[in-house]
């Protein structure tokens, strides 16, 4: 029952999103067929338009879209004439997804790490060691550290391939530029919530037990302490998945994330609506499976929830 | 833990496995001895838009287009117009009716025969109003093509007819003096009826893609590279040394720039401002004319403009070799009139031929601006505001050039900047004094830039209309005596300059890195370098 209302809930929810975002593109000034090079005879022009739908009236507009979307259909792209909106996201997803989940993991698994020694070393050398790396993390934008690594390894020390895309090597330097902010909130986050978590009383209760150092910080330190993350990876997930605009340009990936920047500048209004859909379908859907897996973390928390 | 690594296994084995996907990128390394590859690594800095002749309407595909494709008439090393397809070419005694001989070895690259048929289809299917082609008016020349494309007309009036296997008949309107030149765009390539009224997406993927130039489509993946090799069935196949160019998508000039560093890239166009003073001077490293005007319009229906010895007064204040030196770093060429160097005509090139219209001559300036100040009867100069699309470029210019007119005028103007495709809006409605523009040649002949101020010419936006210009330019187009005809052109030059509508800052160039190694790219003047006749040598 739940889960059935909370599917209704994201339809819904994405019926608005469509709604909203539909709405706001039709506010911005300017014509996804206007050029510097404006030289299309009126009846020409209105041939185009009609191959968009876009000589209708908006709502029939947007009745259409409704229509195409229930079917799945993202419709043809305005500024690639020869592709649709399905075809680019096809093409677009797999590279971006790919590099997101590399360093979501990355992120992850240093960020906790990171997290865990901090709080475990509080106020210690190796606590300071980790907050600084974490500051660092946070203050250098990926537009400042994706060149940087370029130069180094790539220029400098030929490790890696400079950018495009085509084998794991080339995945190597965007992930990490990708996973070094999500990682140093990752680890401040963890390190905040183990502190507390670590003074709490059953530590200490499991500690008078005589459990062995190691099954407490395992069993009931980090168990607990990781909530917090959890609910902030729901998020984090579906943007790095979707593509970063920066770093997508930076490396020449293949990605999606440029097509929700160039998109708008290019009023190519069926690539607006398509890239914003698919990025909120994705997001509600992954909210839904982190609060399942609240319960599986937590059995505290009950998925039937009592108020209905 | 167990768990992690594993998950760490998952997603090395699928990077694999999608690093397999991403096509062949083997890189290009020439190995040393004379075995050398003859493959070329090219950044086209973004996808072409379209690979569809009768849908592409920018340079990028246009580039990747004339490799692959070739058209009824072609350039030659010197970007002069020679015929391609077309063996013998006949015009009747009124200069209307063309009757081209296409070659009889034209093949497609999946080796079936290139006939007439094939011409007559491809020009009717982007006249097709289903076809939606931004181009199609390029086409209007021919008898019938504008009423089929704006739907007054039919199919069959269009005055295109393959009168047999090789025999292609064209009728025009009235003559038109640079039609073989015309015929070199790629809205004018043939593509294979079979194909295309099949399949509506045959230019979407390299599977499908069936062309008939010199190298033939093998591999796209979109927004990362696509893939061109020889094409064994081209008819001057001998001519071709290059065996593959892969064209990379890379956006940034700074990655680009790194990328050549590292020898991913044997060819990258566009430098990062930053780049290009380290490189000038070396072998590898060239600043190519583009032909292309960067002006600031005027909008000749709001004050101060309306006055021409004021427009002139604006346009003498500015130091366009300081501008080009200090200020853009690439070499552009100061621009004193709107046609840029590159067109050719019988005794040269135009723009020698025309020279320049105004000086920069700052007593001259003040003193117009003074002169234009009375005619109107203002004691103080009404407020000008600047307008440029968003761009950090622009802005250099712009502030370098509102640093002038103060100087140089004592007029304080403002700067203003809006997002491109607001910015069309804008200038489109003529609500701006003052508004940067820049205007590249499709083809390389002085119609096309002086055409973009006609009457009638959506993309005039400054307001200006001149019944003299329009008419000769009309006169210009039915001229068949060449050099009756450039006459021609140099006086509607010598109107739009003496009215000063708009003031040109400079004519385009590009910046290339191209790798010493590669011989025989050919440059032309609205394109990036064409790689026929390309070759690798040994280092």
């Amino acid at each position: 029952m739940y889960i059935l209302k909370r599917i209704l809930t994201m339809i819904l929810t994405i019926w608005v999103i469509v709604t909203l975002t539909f709405v706001m593109m039709k506010f911005i000034p300017g014509d996804p067929f206007a050029s510097d090079a404006d030289v299309l005879p009126p009846e020409v022009l209105e041939n185009m338009r009609a191959q968009y739908n876009l000589d209708k009236p908006v709502a029939v507009q947007y009745a259409l879209y409704l229509k195409g979307l229930a079917s799945f259909d993202l419709g043809p792209s305005i500024e690639s004439r020869t592709r649709t909106v399905n075809d680019i996201i096809k093409s677009g997803f797999p590279p971006s997804a790919f590099l997101g989940l590399q360093s979501l993991v990355i992120a992850l698994f240093f960020g906790l790490l990171l997290g865990i020694i901090a709080a475990l070393y509080h106020n210690r050398f190796l606590d300071y060691i980790s907050m600084i790396i974490a500051i660092i993390g946070i203050s250098i934008p990926s537009f400042i550290l994706a060149p940087l690594l370029i130069k180094v390894f790539s220029v400098d020390l030929r490790i890696f391939p400079v950018a495009t895309w085509g084998t794991w090597m080339h995945t190597v330097l965007p992930s990490i530029a990708l996973a070094s902010m999500p990682l140093a909130v990752v680890a401040r986050f963890m390190r905040s919530s183990m502190i507390e978590v670590m003074n709490a009383n059953y530590i200490r209760t499991a500690d008078a037990k005589g459990l062995s150092t190691a099954g407490i910080v395992i069993k009931h330190g980090i168990r607990n302490a990781i909530l917090p993350v959890v609910s902030f990876i729901g998020p984090l997930f579906v943007s790095l998945i979707t593509g970063t605009f920066v770093i997508e340009k930076i490396f020449a990936i293949p990605g999606i994330g440029r097509y929700f920047v160039d998109s708008i500048f290019n009023r190519d209004y069926p690539v607006i609506m398509g890239t914003t859909i698919f990025f909120s379908v994705i997001l509600v859907f992954t909210l839904f499976l982190i609060d399942i897996s609240y319960r599986l973390i937590d059995p505290r928390i009950s998925l039937t929830s009592k108020e209905g | 833990m167990k768990r992690i690594l594993w998950l760490f296994i998952a997603i090395l084995s699928l990077g694999t496995i999608l690093g397999a996907c991403g096509g062949k990128s083997d890189g290009d390394e020439s190995s040393s001895g004379e075995d050398v590859k003859q493959e070329i690594t090219m950044n086209a800095k973004s996808e072409p838009p379209s690979m569809d002749p009768a849908l592409a309407t920018d340079t990028t595909s246009g580039w990747v287009m004339d490799h692959v494709f070739e058209g009824l008439y072609t350039r030659d090393q010197d970007g002069k117009t020679v015929p391609g397809l077309a063996e013998e070419a006949e015009v009747s005694e009124d200069g209307k009716t063309h009757t081209f001989t296409i070659r009889e070895d034209a093949k497609w690259s999946d080796g079936s025969p290139l006939t007439a048929n094939d011409f007559e289809f491809a020009w009717k299917h982007v006249l097709n109003p289903d076809t939606g082609s931004s181009f199609a008016f390029y086409l209007y020349y021919i008898k019938g093509a504008e009423e089929y494309n704006k739907g007054k007309g039919t199919v069959e009036d269009v005055a295109v007819k393959a009168l047999d296997e090789r025999t292609l008949e064209v009728t025009l309107n009235a003559p038109l003096g640079y039609f073989d030149t015309l015929l070199t765009m790629w809205t004018f390539y043939p593509v294979k009826e079979e194909l295309v009224s099949s399949d509506a997406n045959w230019a979407a993927e390299a599977d499908t893609y069936v062309s008939n130039g010199p190298f033939k489509m093998t591999g796209w993946s979109h927004d990362s590279e696509l893939v061109i090799e020889k094409n064994d069935e081209y008819y001057k196949e001998d001519e071709v040394k290059l065996d593959k160019i892969t064209f990379k998508m890379v956006g940034e000039a700074t990655t680009a720039y790194q990328m050549y560093k590292t020898d991913e890239l044997d060819f990258m166009m566009t430098l990062p401002t930053d780049a290009i003073e380290s490189e000038k001077g070396n072998e590898d490293f060239e600043i190519v004319p583009y032909y292309g005007t960067y002006m600031y319009m005027f909008n000749v229906e709001k004050e101060p403009f309306t006055n021409k010895k004021i427009r002139k007064a604006f346009g003498m204040a500015v130091d366009r070799k300081v501008l080009s030196e200090n200020v853009t770093l690439a070499g552009e060429i100061p621009a004193y009139a709107m046609v840029p160097e590159g067109a050719d005509t019988p005794k040269g090139d135009f723009r020698e031929e025309g020279g320049d219209y105004f000086k920069e001559d700052v007593d001259e300036a003040k003193k117009l601006l003074k002169e234009g100040m009375e005619e109107e009867g203002w004691s103080t100069l009404p407020a000008v505001t600047l307008l440029y699309n968003t761009d950090e470029n622009h802005k250099k210019i712009a502030e370098a050039a509102q640093e002038m007119f103060k100087q140089n005028l004592g007029v304080d103007i403002k700067l203003a900047n809006q997002e491109w495709k607001t910015y069309l809006e804008t200038t489109k409605t003529h609500n701006f004094q003052m508004a940067r523009m820049g205007w590249i040649g499709v083809f390389v002949d002085p119609v096309v830039n002086l055409d973009y101020f006609l009457g009638d010419s959506p993309n005039n936006r400054t307001g200006w209309v001149n019944e003299e210009f329009d008419r000769i330019m009309a006169e210009s187009k039915v001229e068949q005596d060449q050099e009756k005809r450039y006459e021609m052109l140099h006086q509607a030059e010598e109107i739009l300059m003496e009215d000063f509508p708009m003031m040109p800052i400079h004519f385009y160039t590009n910046t290339y890195l191209m790798k010493t190694n590669i011989k025989g790219s050919a440059n032309y003047v609205n394109r990036y370098p064409f790689m026929k006749w390309a070759e690798v040598e040994a280092k």
